[in-house]
């Protein structure tokens, strides 16, 4: 009896030991942080890429691409590249586009950069081919400044004033405000147009950038303050006469979220729940943090008196520009009118060390590439590639400018690759505007304010 | 079907199947001994038991540092409990417990001065069965090991996250019906379950026990949804007390 229980004893106890390694091994020891890893070749540049986006992308939950597969399939491209003894740039390019097809974030940029005999390097942005159209141009943008200044219903325009400094390069036409009348005698209805978020950079730094200072004015005339303080009672905005308001976010490119509070918030009589945004939180793919409520609040120096606003979008307008979309659209006196924006809502910290180190998520790679190749616009392709070429010998750098936050809006729907859609639709007419001088979303814009429909 | 299935299969079918081994051997010898007068005459028992616990939530964080997951206790655990006992000093029991598997992770960032602490409280029922070997009479020392099988019945997180414009903080409770939880939770559980204890008798039918026992959980608790998944599972340790009935 006893012999039987020892051995039962022992035996029960040897499966035990046996099975008690039935636990997987992790296998992210096999991992650095993209941050910090050196890649020294194509493949293992491919490698730390596919990985840094594997654990840090934050739309895994709503993005319909098979990251895995895309694993297998450009793996071999990349370890291919490092037996070739020339790449060329089109390969390259191919390459990374192929890797990053159909990613949902609206935001994402990734640069990569190959060195060898003159370097090579790839940038992709799978979100800009969605339909667009091109509102961005400087050509375009005074085209609609123009057919603006010619309406006989206009009774003033303050904006960039080209007689301060004739010299200066200066083509887009920057920040303006107008005033137009009314459908009644007496009524007017004021118009506010911005390049884009830097208006409380503008507003603090007075000397920043000769042109910025153009913005000045045209902020003063709406809000009737140049502090970013947000509405005052001494601005059109608030004047009694002004019956209706128009927000061109049209091609607007976003910027900061500093703006969002004392140049939109204001438009409203309360805080506004905007959306929800969650962060990553580990390793795997679908590890998330709890949704987390962003409000806009409403400055409280001084309301802005109810009146319908009406947001003016189109494909174009991105990333902070959508953000006032959403809250414009969410007011019981806001309508939008135009096309659906471009969907890039998720905000991101673009500095790679405070954003992927902060929830190894966001932005990550090599920062001096990415402020490098910021300066591409005035640089053009030949000094960067100069550039790079000087600074990277044996490594091969990246930098990925994606989202830290995930936001849908206060409904839960997803807002990124998808866009605020318009309350009224008017698609962009290029041929009306150029051959008819009529901007047909501003025309509706402004019906819509005078008719209420 | 994979390792860890086989082997708990293997397992549960070595414990079922060796008391018939055993019995067949004890068929052979004569019944030498006499029950003691304070040993239970009978052979089935049900009871109720409850007590603490503390769960290690298992994770190779790897190069993310500035995250710690230490436990989250005490959590609770109760239940019932039902027993079969062939001989005095054999006793199969089938449990069935409401376990808390909770745990905190700390996530500090010392250089941006940022604390985003999360603590997260998980309820499972958990049916562990295993073989309990019975030492001594009034005053009885049980060791036992066995497997166990369960479902995880709800979650909820406390903490805070970083937040754009808004609350950082946040009270909810984790929805595991939700489409991302289906993708990415399992909510079955399975594992080894091991201990041991000491109880006391009381007129042949009443016995008050305590035990302290593991269960070690082979289920990883995510499903394979991707290639390069960190697996992540619970470890329980249990502080309970028990209240048999002898029928």
């Amino acid at each position: 009896m006893k012999t039987h229980l020892f051995r039962t004893v022992v035996f029960s106890s040897l499966i035990l030991l046996t099975l008690s390694a039935c636990r997987k091994e992790s296998t992210v020891d096999k991992f650095d942080n993209p941050n910090s890893r050196t890649c020294t070749s194509y493949a293992i540049q491919f490698e730390t890429v596919w990985q840094g986006m594997d654990q840090g992308y934050v739309f895994w939950a709503d993005d319909t691409v098979d990251w895995d597969e895309r694993y297998r399939t450009f793996k071999p491209v990349f370890e291919a590249f490092d037996t070739m003894p020339y790449v060329s740039m089109a390969a390259y390019q191919a390459a990374y586009d192929g890797l990053f097809q159909g990613l949902l974030d609206h935001h994402l940029m990734g640069i990569f950069f190959a060195p060898g005999r003159n370097g090579r390097f790839a940038v992709v942005r799978p979100g800009s081919n969605d339909y667009s159209h091109p509102t961005y141009s400087g050509a375009e943008l005074e085209r609609e400044l123009q057919v603006l200044r010619s309406r006989a219903d206009l009774i003033d325009y303050v904006g960039f004033d080209a007689t301060i400094d004739p010299n200066t390069s200066m083509s887009l036409p920057g920040t303006y405000f107008a005033l137009f009348k009314g459908k009644r005698a007496g009524e007017k209805i004021a118009y506010f147009r911005f390049t884009d978020f830097s208006l409380s950079n503008m507003c603090y730094n007075k000397d920043y950038l000769y042109y910025k200072i153009s913005a000045l004015a045209p902020i003063k005339a709406f809000y009737g303050t140049d502090d970013a303080s947000g509405m005052t009672p001494y601005g059109y905005a608030n004047d009694e006469s002004v019956v209706g308001i128009i927000i061109d976010l049209r091609g607007n490119p976003g910027g900061n979220t500093a703006d969002l509070v004392p140049f939109i918030g204001s438009l409203s009589q309360s805080i506004n729940l905007v959306g929800y945004t969650r962060v990553k939180d580990g390793f795997g793919r679908l590890d998330y943090s709890p949704w987390a409520e962003y409000w806009i609040n409403c400055p409280s120096r001084h309301l802005l008196q109810p009146k319908p606003i009406v947001a003016l979008v189109d494909i174009n307008s991105v990333s902070c520009a959508e953000l006032s979309t959403l809250l414009i659209k969410g007011l019981p006196n806001g309508t939008v009118i135009g096309e659906r924006t471009y969907g890039a809502v998720g905000a991101l910290l673009p500095s790679s060390n405070y954003s992927h180190d902060l929830f190894y998520s966001g932005c990550m790679g090599n920062q001096e590439l990415y402020e490098d190749y910021g300066n591409y616009a005035y640089l053009g392709y030949p000094e960067l590639l100069r550039i790079f070429n000087s600074q990277y010998h044996n490594v091969f750098p990246f930098y990925i400018y994606t989202s830290t936050f995930n936001q849908v809006d206060k409904d839960f729907n997803q807002v990124e690759g998808v866009g605020v859609q318009p309350d009224i639709e008017v698609l962009y007419n290029r041929n009306r505007l150029w051959n008819d001088n009529v901007d047909v979303q501003f025309e509706r814009a402004i019906s819509f304010i005078k008719n209420g429909r | 079907m994979k390792k860890q299935h086989l082997s708990a299969l293997l397992l549960a079918s070595f414990l079922l199947l060796m008391p018939l081994a055993l019995q067949a051997q004890e068929a052979a010898a004569t019944d030498q001994e006499a029950p003691a007068a304070t040993q239970p005459s009978k052979h089935f028992s049900f009871g109720v038991l409850g007590g603490l616990d503390r769960n290690y939530h298992i994770i190779d964080m790897s190069y993310m540092d500035a995250y710690s997951y230490t436990p989250f206790a005490p959590g609770k655990s109760y239940g019932l409990q039902l027993g079969y006992s062939p001989w005095k000093w054999l006793t199969f029991r089938l449990d069935g417990v409401m376990l808390d598997k909770n745990y905190y992770r700390d996530h500090t960032l010392t250089n941006y001065g940022g604390f985003y602490p999360d603590t997260t409280t998980n309820q499972y029922l958990n049916v562990p069965l295993v073989v309990m070997l019975n030492v001594g009479n009034t005053v009885r020392l049980h060791l036992f090991g066995g497997v166990y099988g369960g479902y995880w019945l709800s979650s909820h997180r406390k903490g805070r996250t970083m937040a754009v414009f808004g609350s950082p903080e946040y009270d909810v409770d984790v929805d595991l019906d939700s489409p991302l939880s289906q993708r990415r939770d399992n909510r079955k559980d399975f594992g080894y379950t091991y201990g041991a204890g000491l109880s006391a008798i009381f007129a042949k039918m009443i016995e008050l026990g305590v035990e302290i026992r593991w269960y070690y959980g082979i289920y990883d608790i995510q499903k394979e949804y991707m290639t390069n998944l960190n697996p992540r599972y619970n470890t329980t340790m249990v502080l309970q007390a028990g209240l048999n009935f002898w029928l």
